[in-house]
């Protein structure tokens, strides 16, 4: 267990280590940092300068240790554009990200769940098709286009939700939470139902699969062949064995979610990680975009453990085999 | 606003977070593209920063509503005899947010902070060859050689308070890792920095102990960057903001047709205008003629000015709010030739023949270089020139990209012609001159891409910076814009719009500089 475990670690700190030199290599083609930090009246002495301070003459190679070594010891160095500590602009950001991403898989989970099962159910139902047919539409609209119809009839039309921003915060130490506001609540509405409608469709058809599946399957006819209640037989039989699968894909898509959560933030103003990560495309800030496709990769990685971890728990046939 | 209520018991959850109404205040909200990156006068001289901290910083100088130059912390000024420099009288009584007092000191402590090694804004002190401090409130900038201009160019040179910036270590602008003045403030201003979180908000107060009379009528001002425009529009039309700017053009009559909504629409001082490679001996990016350069000739370079239909470009593209420009600055600002005020005719049988006679009979291709997220429809702009240019037999291959990397591919000559937009910095015409005309070195013509050289013009350029009598400056600006017509060594286009958005109970100054200043903000 301890020796998987390691394993897991050492395989970690490998992935994270190639995010980062993918990350830092292709970023030096995005733009030119400096003229992006400086004004227009900057000389061309002072421009080639601050490039010298900033190191971004030395040779690819040695750059990358830098960054990685600094990285290792837990200094994530400074924006270039408002020379902030990275680390702290990240962990500013992060609950910001963490909420909107938990409530959209809560969100997609309260629904598609429950959806899933009904639809498993009632196959050709009039209302399973119409749940069907409404998701794949979800689904085939981009984010960001779902995003700004929400914005429009929700917060311009009707007025009834706000259009951008997390609202009135409440500081608990250094995470800002907008949950525990009525202001923040609302403001979460829109860009959670809009992150989590992609989630919502693929557990709900994701249930539904399974649930049919475990429907067909030996044990629950002879449970019907018994005359176990409808209701015993669906949510005592069937549904465990169909959430097994469930829980693994929708752990793994959290890391998605977190991840993807870029595009609703900027429709919404949402100010994550997110944001920050278009904002510093846009200015060219290599270190902040750097360090959070590291910090991403580090969620997946370690979402991945949490997982790996969750199965051995549960699944007596790998302990056997590690052991053996 | 309008509500109405869900009649569904799905929808509880929902109706009971509707039913809270927004909490009603006097706060003035207010939204742009960019957050400003710091609030450290000195460390940026980029407009989002300079246009925010005038209204909690200020200048010996100011600029009023039509670019005047006002009195600010200076109360007078004057020239020093045999043009040795500016001597500047400070006002009295003046108190910083923090409550200490404004002396002579402090401004110089300022021009030592933005001269220092790390400073973005050195440039505006180039001709300085030093401050003295004649009395509290009396201060010499001492120059080599006559600068009339000087006062006019220290509008957005902030004065920090000396004893603050020490207290808090804050005695240079942040160059690696930030420092005290990157997110806190202390000015004289209107207004004071009452909290800053970077790229998200920031909110100011009025400052009730400032030295003028207030014009506005605001308890509070917040501003909110968002980057999306939609979203920025959005924010408005719902009226969770009172103001945004700008506004894509084909949102105008969006707004404008809603209730309670309006545009105000006018000029900024930008001029768009296309570039050439004066210095490229061959065309880099045609498909056939690589061993010559064609637009060295000015009979091409002046059949592409007569081939491009800008009137056509600002109805369509533009819709109307631009202006034709003839000069590499906008037709009203100081050092603008009046003799050079007519912009080669729309011709393209001319511009056809032009090319023959330059040996082009058949035309030729090159490559266009173009942001497509830096000027309005920058890149709607190139492609509508690219077809006008089509039609005459030259064609241009329209090669667009975000800013970001635009002026690294510039600096590195990776175009045979360019899009540019200017802005005068100082607004005169000695600004577009000595950044796009001069011959390039490390700090003259540093943004002359394409390499245009004129004797006469460096030549002129020292005489026009240090030149007091009005009418003899006049005269040799008249010269250079002159000669850079008949060189045709930009085609300056149109001057671009500026479109501020606002709810209709608010009124606001529109400033050419597109300098949003909160206390000229009325809210009814």
């Amino acid at each position: 267990m301890v020796g998987f475990i390691l394993k897991r670690l050492v395989q970690s700190v490998f992935v994270m280590l190639a995010v980062a030199f993918l990350a830092f290599s292709l970023f030096r083609f995005v733009g030119d940092p400096v003229s992006q930090m400086t004004g227009v009246e900057t000389s061309l002495e002072d421009q080639a300068r601050l490039r010298e301070e900033l190191g971004l003459n030395d040779p690819f190679a040695l750059q990358f240790i830098r960054f990685a070594g600094d990285l290792v010891q837990g200094d994530f160095g400074y924006s270039f554009r408002t020379r902030e500590p990275i680390g702290e602009m990240l962990l500013t950001r992060l609950p910001a990200t963490l909420e909107l991403g938990t409530v959209a898989l809560l969100i997609s989970l309260a629904v598609g769940i429950p959806a899933g099962i009904y639809t498993a159910l009632r196959p050709r139902g009039l209302v399973s098709q119409s749940i069907l047919i409404g998701t794949l539409i979800g689904v085939s609209i981009p984010t960001f286009v779902i995003g700004i119809l929400l914005i429009f009839l929700f917060g311009v039309q009707l007025g009834w939700l706000p259009t951008y921003g997390r609202g009135d915060t409440v500081e608990i130490g250094w995470w800002r939470t907008s949950l525990l506001s009525v202001d923040g609540l609302r403001s979460l509405v829109l860009p959670a139902l809009t992150l989590g409608l992609f989630q919502l469709t693929l557990t709900m058809r994701l249930v539904r699969a399974q649930m049919m599946e475990v429907m067909r399957t030996d044990h629950i006819r002879f449970a019907i062949a018994r005359g176990v209640p409808w209701r015993r037989i669906r949510y005592r039989h069937a549904l465990p064995n169909t959430m097994i699968p469930v829980v693994t894909i929708i752990g793994l898509q959290f890391g998605g979610v977190i991840a993807f959560s870029i595009v609703t933030e900027s429709v919404f103003q949402w100010p994550g990680m997110g944001l920050l990560f278009l904002e510093s495309i846009r200015f060219v800030d290599i270190p902040v975009m750097s360090v959070y496709l590291v910090v991403i990769a580090f969620f997946f990685v370690f979402i991945n453990l949490l997982v790996d971890l969750i199965y051995l728990a549960i699944d007596p046939r790998l302990r056997v085999r590690e052991s053996a | 606003m309008h509500r109405s209520q869900p009649h569904t018991t799905v929808l509880a959850l929902s109706a009971l977070l509707l039913s809270a109404s927004p909490a009603i205040s006097e706060t003035f909200s207010w939204a742009g593209t960019t957050d400003p990156q710091t609030m450290d006068p000195h460390a940026v001289n980029a407009a989002p920063v300079l246009s925010f901290l005038n209204n909690v910083y200020e200048g010996l100088v100011r600029r009023g509503p039509d670019m005047d130059i006002q009195p600010s912390l200076a109360t007078s000024w004057e020239a020093l005899p045999d043009g040795a420099g500016w001597r500047f009288t400070l006002r009295q009584g003046v108190t910083y947010h923090d409550g200490s007092e404004f002396n002579a000191d402090d401004v110089i402590f300022s021009y030592e902070r933005a001269i220092s090694e790390p400073s973005d804004v050195k440039s505006w002190f180039s001709s300085i060859t030093g401050v003295e401090r004649v009395d509290d409130y009396t201060v010499d900038f001492l120059t080599s050689a006559p600068n009339p201009l000087f006062p006019g160019s220290i509008a957005n040179f902030m004065i920090l308070d000396s004893g603050w910036a020490e207290a808090n270590a804050a005695e240079m602008p942040a160059r690696d890792a930030e420092n005290h003045a990157t997110r806190n403030a202390n000015g004289t201003g209107p207004f004071v920095l009452a909290s800053r979180d970077p790229g998200i908000e920031t909110r100011l107060t009025p400052f009730s102990g400032w030295w003028d009379t207030a014009e506005h009528n605001l308890t509070e001002a917040v501003f909110t960057p968002i980057g999306n425009p939609a979203t920025g529009l959005a924010a408005l039309l719902s009226g969770e903001i009172d103001f945004i700017s700008p506004i894509p053009l084909q949102d105008v009559t969006q707004v404008e047709e809603r209730d309670g909504f309006k545009v105000l629409a006018g000029l900024e001082t930008r001029v768009i205008m296309l570039g050439f490679g004066h210095d490229h001996e061959t065309l880099k990016y045609s498909d056939e003629t690589t061993d010559a350069n064609p637009f060295l000739d000015p009979r091409v370079r002046l059949a592409v000015a007569q081939a491009i239909d800008v009137e056509t470009i600002d109805r369509v593209i533009m819709r109307g709010a631009a202006e034709p420009v003839s000069q590499l600055l906008p037709a009203g600002l100081s050092g603008y030739s009046e003799e050079n005020a007519e912009r080669p005719a729309f011709d393209p049988d001319a511009a056809t023949a032009l090319l023959a006679e330059a040996g082009y009979p058949d035309g030729f291709s090159f490559g266009l270089m173009c942001p497509n997220d830096r000027y309005i429809n920058d890149e709607a702009v190139c492609r509508a020139v690219a077809s006008m240019l089509a039609r005459v037999g030259i064609e241009a291959n329209v090669n667009a990209m975000p800013v970001r990397g635009y002026w690294d591919e510039l600096r590195a000559d990776n175009f045979d012609m360019y899009l540019l937009g200017w802005s005068p910095g100082t607004f005169d015409a000695e600004h577009p001159f000595r950044f796009l005309a001069h011959t390039p070195t490390e700090r003259l013509g540093t943004w002359n891409f394409g390499g245009y050289s004129s004797a006469r013009i460096d030549e002129l350029m020292t005489p026009i910076l240090q030149e007091i009598d009005p009418d003899a400056r006049q005269g040799m600006m008249d010269e250079v814009a002159g000669i850079l017509q008949d060189d045709v060594a930009y085609v300056p286009l149109y001057t671009e719009p500026l479109i501020w958005a606002m709810k209709d109970n608010v009124e606001v100054i529109q400033r050419p500089d597109n300098f949003f200043m909160l206390r000229w903000v009325t809210v009814n």
